[in-house]
Order: structure tokens, then sequence, then C-alpha cells
């Protein structure tokens, strides 16, 4: 199954290196497939140089999409992670 | 340059032959990274070599971490974490494989591409911040690379069938140890047609095409290539039909040759009977073998600088002496001529001012002119010490056989006195430290220099032999550069010239009733080696491979004949109609 939901980026830095390697981390045991799009641009969001490439700063809207059988939760794990600012806050 | 299809390059012709084979880019420093074409066959092993130096490179990182938790801050912990993830990336690990896969480079080429392609990217972000990640990205790359990197440093000699070097330069060191067995040709954007890689390349029968811009072959995706080293043509990404056409002149050549070796060991006599002794020409020991298997009389030159070029230390005593007296005892009784090292000027490797010998070259810095410089004898002469410990060697390794000393560019007769005398002193030294000498060592000039052809008689009076280094003699009576693209066209060895000024040798030397040895390439170009004989020469020096061509070519004339041909070339006053003369009257 596929579903998808925009969130904002809410900590100082933006999707730096830190927060990047955490949702890396976090989608590791996933199964699904994860893209972000920002500014028409796609990526793997299981790989941290592209989402590092996104350069997306403070308050950038990201669509995430996720494709795969446990779709759901991984997106509901992304959403709180990018409200609790990648344990930042 | 279109990406796909046959394209054809016109570069120098450097050395006969054709060459078929797959690309290497030899890199000239270092930092450079090669770019090699891997044969379908080891591409599995290309990904394995990545997925090792990844793992390593993990390892490395995941050690770094553990020593890190005890006492660093969280922030490197943190920086490493991201590395580690960075590491793991996909783009780093499935895309670099994925590449590898489907354009059967080498690994170092490949992530030296995408690492590129990222800093271009990166460079394209506004945010400094985000902008200033490439520097991790890079960081952690330059840690896989170094785990990559063994295959960066192959050399020269251990390259896989079928090779085609490509390189801005050849140096000589490196020419020397190239095996042609493996090597199928090489193309190089410097060098010019009688640069010492040159000589090499055609002594060893590598195919050889200069004046080829490599950066523009390195952007284009090369699949296989053709080298037609007598044309001057570089074929890129050759058709099945080209291909074939040279596969097949390639075996008619090869063929070809092995007729001619077949006669090799016979002696090379004139159809009238008068004997002409061929000798080889030798830079690496190792080839001695080759000397016996063309059926040489000896060894009429053998270039101990190589010893220093290639190994980029001078040799000691000791191992020029087991050097020496292993040839000369193979040689079995045939002489060998040891030509004392001849360095200096163009003949140069880049030494490490950390190596022990580059002080030597140090001293005298820059020079301006090469060739005219401290070189050769001069150089010998300033570092008198090095002569001494290659003159006792010479002397020890005498007792097993017949070794003959050569000095190299002697421009005045005082500098043959200077030798002799320092040999003198070697031989009492010896003595003195209980050595049993037998007899005493000939001592030959090479005449490369004007003033010394000019002085000839002069010089010829005092040694025992005579040499005359064809190469170098052309180069500085006519001026000319040989390594220089501008002037190579200038560089006619057919100069009528030179044709005189050996007439005039062999004269000198005639009257005092001392040998004369021609060495250098002149003697193997077969439209040139009947009017050499005409001239009075009847020893050559040659590349251990072109004796049984030099043979067969001397077997084809009668001494009246060569004389007649030899007579009418000098009555040419142009080199551009010499050159006609000779390829109407002077090949059979």
């Amino acid at each position: 199954m596929k579903v998808a939901s925009k969130v904002k980026v809410k900590n100082a830095l933006g999707l730096h290196t830190r927060p990047a390697a955490f949702i890396v981390k976090l989608l590791q045991p996933r199964k699904s497939m994860v893209t972000f799009t920002y500014k028409s641009e796609t990526i793997n969001a299981r790989s941290i140089m592209s989402i590092l490439m996104l350069a997306a700063k403070k308050n950038a809207q990201i669509l995430i999409t996720v494709d795969g059988e446990d779709a759901e939760a991984t997106m509901a794990y992304l959403i709180s992670a990018f409200e609790q600012e990648f344990g930042e806050k | 340059m279109n990406r796909e299809g046959e394209q054809i390059l016109r570069g120098v012709p450097i050395s006969k032959g054709i060459g078929i084979g797959s690309p290497i880019f030899f890199s000239d420093t270092e930092k450079e990274i090669s770019h090699i074409l891997i044969p379908q066959e080891e591409i599995e092993k290309e990904v394995a070599r990545y997925r090792k130096a990844l793992e390593l490179s993990r390892k490395d990182l995941e050690h770094l971490q553990n020593i890190s938790r005890q006492n660093s801050s969280a922030e490197i912990i943190a920086i490493l974490d991201t590395h580690l993830e960075i590491m793991q990336d996909p783009m780093i690990t499935t895309g670099v494989i994925t590449r590898i896969l489907e354009t059967r480079q080498n690994v170092e080429s490949i992530f030296y591409q995408i690492i590129e392609e990222y800093k271009v990217r990166f460079n394209a972000i506004q945010d400094v911040y985000f902008k200033e990640r490439i520097r991790d990205i890079v960081d952690v790359s330059q840690r896989i690379l170094s785990y990559v990197r063994p295959l960066e440093r192959i050399r020269i000699s251990e390259m896989p069938n079928h090779s085609i070097i490509l390189a801005h330069e050849l140096v000589p060191s490196e020419t020397v140890e190239a095996n042609a067995s493996l090597i199928s040709a090489f193309i190089t954007t410097a060098g010019g047609l009688t640069s010492h890689a040159a000589i090499i390349a055609r002594a060893k029968g590598i195919p050889y095409v200069a004046n080829v811009d490599i950066k523009l072959l390195k952007k284009v995706s090369l699949q296989s290539l053709i080298v037609d080293g007598a044309q001057g043509l570089v074929i890129v990404n050759p058709t099945r039909k080209t291909l074939k056409k040279y596969q097949d002149l390639k075996k008619e050549h090869i063929a070809n040759y092995k007729l001619l070796t077949t006669t090799a060991h016979f002696k090379a006599e004139t159809i009238d009977g008068y004997e002409v002794r061929i000798f080889a020409n030798l830079e690496n020991p190792k080839e001695i073998d080759l000397v016996h298997k063309h059926g040489a009389a000896g060894i009429g030159l053998f270039r101990s600088e190589y010893l220093f070029l290639s190994k980029r230390k001078f040799p000691s005593e000791e191992e020029q002496f087991e050097i020496y007296k292993q040839m000369v005892k193979s040689l079995k009784g045939k002489p060998l001529v040891v030509r004392v090292f001849d360095v200096g000027g163009d003949k140069k490797v880049d030494l490490h001012p950390d190596m022990a010998d580059a002080p030597y070259f140090a001293a005298i810095g820059h020079e301006a002119n090469p060739a005219l410089g401290c070189r050769a004898i001069r150089f010998l002469f300033r570092y008198p010490e090095l002569l001494e410990k290659q003159l006792r060697a010479i002397v020890k390794a005498s007792q097993y056989g017949e070794i003959h000393v050569l000095i190299p560019m002697i421009s005045d007769v005082s500098e043959i006195r200077q030798v002799r005398t320092m040999l003198a002193k070697v031989r009492e030294d010896l003595q003195k430290e209980g050595y049993k000498l037998s007899r005493d060592i000939p001592v030959g000039c090479m005449i490369e220099v004007p003033s010394s052809a000019i002085m000839c008689d002069a010089i010829a009076d005092e040694s025992d032999f005579l040499s005359i280094g064809t190469n170098d003699l052309i180069q500085y009576i006519l001026a000319v550069d040989r390594s220089n693209p501008h002037t190579a066209e200038l560089y006619f060895s057919t100069h009528p010239s030179i044709l005189r000024v050996i007439r005039m040798i062999v004269a000198s030397a005639a009257k005092s009733r001392k040998p004369v040895i021609l060495c250098g390439e002149l003697a193997a170009d077969p439209s040139m080696t009947p009017i050499l004989v005409g001239l009075g020469i009847r020893e050559f020096s040659v590349a251990a491979r072109h004796i049984p061509l030099v043979k067969h070519t001397i077997r084809k004339w009668r001494v009246l004949e060569v004389c007649r041909l030899a007579e009418g070339a000098l009555e040419y006053t142009s080199s551009q109609e010499l050159k006609e003369y000779l390829l109407t009257e002077g090949i059979r």
C-alpha cells in the first residue's frame, strides 16, 4: 500500500547530517520504499547523501511517500521524528 | 568526438607493429587515478575488490568509533556515525557496483567520477552549511579509496595481457621494464621519434604512436583499441571488419619475423662471403637470453645507466660486479661492451629529494640545455667516485670473460686519457687488494659529438676501438632536438652530412687499424644497412630483435654492390633526394 503526507522541517539547522542519519537509521528495519520530494526533486530517503543534497532548511515542506507492506507504521514513525525534531528538541 | 563507433586518430608513428588490446591509462603522477577497462571475465573480481574495500573501511570506522566512545566528544562520535551512514549509503554501495557492471571500468575510475558528480551537485547548493557536507563525503571516499588503492600501484612490468598503455609521457625507466608479451602498444601525448622511450619500444618490438591527445581519449568510452605503429594510427573501438583486417596483418608480421629468426644463428655474410658481425644492444641484463636466441656475436652496447634508471639508485660496486660477472659468464667468450653510465641530459629520473642519489642531480640543477650539459662522461668526471666504482666492478668481472669499456660523449682526447689513468689506478688498487688480474681491458670511445668526429684520427689513435652512436651524432650534427615534435621533421637520419661523417670516422679508424662498431637504430633500417656496409662498417650493434632482419638484409648484397650504392649516395647533396635514392636503390 502507498501513503503520502506533507511534513514541515522544524529543527533549526534543517535536514542536516544528524537528522539525515537519524532518518536512514530509522528506515533500516522498515520494508517499504520511502521517498522525499522537495522543490520538485524526489530522492530515496534511505540515502543520507541524497537527503543532504535536498538542502532542506527549517520550515521546508517535504512530501513523504511510503510504499510497501509496513507503509502506515513507517509513515507514523517518520512524522513523529519530524515532529520531535529528530531528538534535538 | 562521438562516444560510440569506430574512430581513427592520427599520431606520429614511433615504433612499427600492430597492437590490439584494451586501454590502460598509466598515471604520470601518483595522485592521478588510473582508468582501466576490466575484461568481462574479471568483472566479478573487480566488484569483490570494491566490496572488500568497503568492508575494510567500515571496520576501520567502527574501530575508530569504539576508541572514541571512551574518550572523545559526542561531536566526534556523531561525525563518525555520519561517516558510517555515508559509507552504507546505497549510492556508495549498490550505486558504484551497478556502474562497475555497466561500464566495466575499474573501481577507482568509477568512484572518482561519482565523487566528482557529487562535488558538482553540492556546489550548486546555495546554503553554505549543506554545501560543506561534501567534505564528509570526500573524507569517506578517501578512506574507501585508500583500501582500493593497491591496483593503482600497478607497475608497467605487471600489466595484464594485451594492455595498451596510454600516458602523457613514458620515461625510459618505465619503458625498460615493459614486457612485450603483455603490452600490446604504447600511446602517448608527448615524446618524439627519437626519445629514449621510443628507442626502447622499438628494441622490444612494442608498437608505439605519439602525439595523440590522451585527455580526449579519456572522455570517450573505450572498449578496445588498435595501434598501427607503422602508419601512426590509433583506431578507437574498431568495427569487426577493421579488427579482422588488423588481426590478419599482425599474423602476417609474426609469420615473417619467425621466418627471419630461423636463419638468425647463421653468420651475416654478403653473397660474396664478406662477414659483417652483428652484436646486440642491451638495457636489461635479464634479457640476455634474447642475445643468444637472435644470434648475436656478443653485446656491442650494454647501456649500463639503465641499472640506475630502473632502480632510481646507482648500483653498488658489488651489485655491478655480480651483474657483469653473470653477463660475461653467460656470453661464454663473446665480448661484452659496457658503456659506463650515460646519465644526465635527457636521461634523468625524478628522484625524491630524500633519495640517496638525489644530491648528484640536485647539485647540477636545472639545465637550460641538457643535451649540451653535464651528462655522460662529464657527469662521471664530476663524480669520479661513481666511475671508479664502476671501473672496479668491470675489472673484477673481467676475470670471468671478455669485457670492454666504452666511454660515452667523448668530446676531447684528454677525456680518454683521464679514463685510462683512472683505470690504471683501479687495476693497481685491486692488485694491491690481492685480486689476480688477467688481461688489459680494451677502452673505446663513443663518437657521437661533432668535435670527436672531427678529431676522430687523434681519438682513434688512443682508443682500442670506436663506437659510432648514431642517435646522438645525428642530433648534434644536425642541431635538431631528437624529442622535440616541432623539429622532428628536420631529423633526417639520411642527411648527406651523416654519411660523410661516417665515412670520415671509418677512414680515421682504418688508419690506426682500430675496429669501428656502429650502434644505434640507423643500422636496423633495411634501407640503410647496405649503405653503411658500403661505407666500410663491418660491425653493427642493434637491438637483439632486429638482428635477424639486419642479417637477412646483408645476405642479399654483394660487397661491390654496396660500395657502389654508398658511392652513389655520397653524390647527393640534399637529404630529401638522398632519401628517395635510398628508397629506390637501397631496398631489396
